[in-house]
């Protein structure tokens, strides 16, 4: 492969490489994690299934009830967990 | 040779009943190099009581809790501190029994997330549950805070 070739190659992956597109969260330790803060703030959930990560500290998540919470952190710092 | 006789006298006879242990069958009568029959004391029991901020120290540093948690955690202890700080403030002695129970219940879901997780500091927290509260319901210990 030329040096053009290879630089042209980075040039194209670049936008791809960089692009945050919304990431489904599948560490065990996020979605414990959610699931413990709906606990918390007293919403039922039983256990959130999947979680999307639409920002910084900032999730929509599925429950296995079927309920839906948008999970993120306030510009005051505090926990909100708003059903969706 | 004539026999001799013994001068000491015959030790008393003890009457036992039928089927006791050699330990049993002892005089109850202690003897002066033995200890009275007081039971040895227990073993010290390890209680840690933790202030409050190596208790913040330890619930940030713990791995048993996911940030979400630890951020939520957090606003529950602020707004409780908000509602000592009204309490102090107001002097009105009938909102304690209130706020015993919100302290209870914050300190109940602290338990239940640790519980798993950091057992030890679990079980700190739950072994300084007075010595928080003693500070927390003290104005002047709660004005150091």
């Amino acid at each position: 492969m030329s040096w053009r070739t290879k630089v042209r190659a980075a040039i194209v992956s670049m936008p791809i490489l960089m692009a945050r597109p919304a990431l489904a969260a599948d560490d065990p330790a996020v979605l414990k994690d959610l699931t413990a803060v709906i606990a918390l703030q007293g919403q039922p959930c039983g256990q959130v299934v999947t979680a999307t990560k639409q920002g910084d500290n900032d999730y929509a998540v599925a429950c296995k009830d079927g309920s839906r919470y948008r999970v993120f952190v306030n510009a005051e710092g505090r926990v909100v967990v708003q059903k969706q | 040779m004539p026999p001799v006789r013994a001068t000491t006298p015959a030790p008393p006879t003890v009457i036992q009943k039928p089927g006791l242990t050699e330990q049993e069958k002892q005089p109850a009568a202690p003897r002066a190099d033995q200890a009275p029959a007081v039971p040895p004391p227990a073993p010290p029991v390890r209680v840690a009581t933790l202030d409050l901020g190596s208790l913040e120290k330890r619930l940030r540093d713990t791995k048993a809790i996911g940030v979400f948690t630890k951020l939520s955690l957090k606003n529950e202890v602020d707004d409780l501190l908000e509602q000592f700080r009204d309490f102090h403030q107001s002097r009105d002695q009938t909102r304690l029994a209130k706020l015993r129970q919100a302290y209870d219940l914050l300190l109940l879901k602290v338990l239940s997330l640790l519980q798993d997780g950091d057992p030890g500091l679990a079980r700190d927290v739950s072994s300084s549950r007075e010595a928080l509260w003693n500070i927390l319901v003290d104005p002047d210990k709660f004005k150091n805070l």
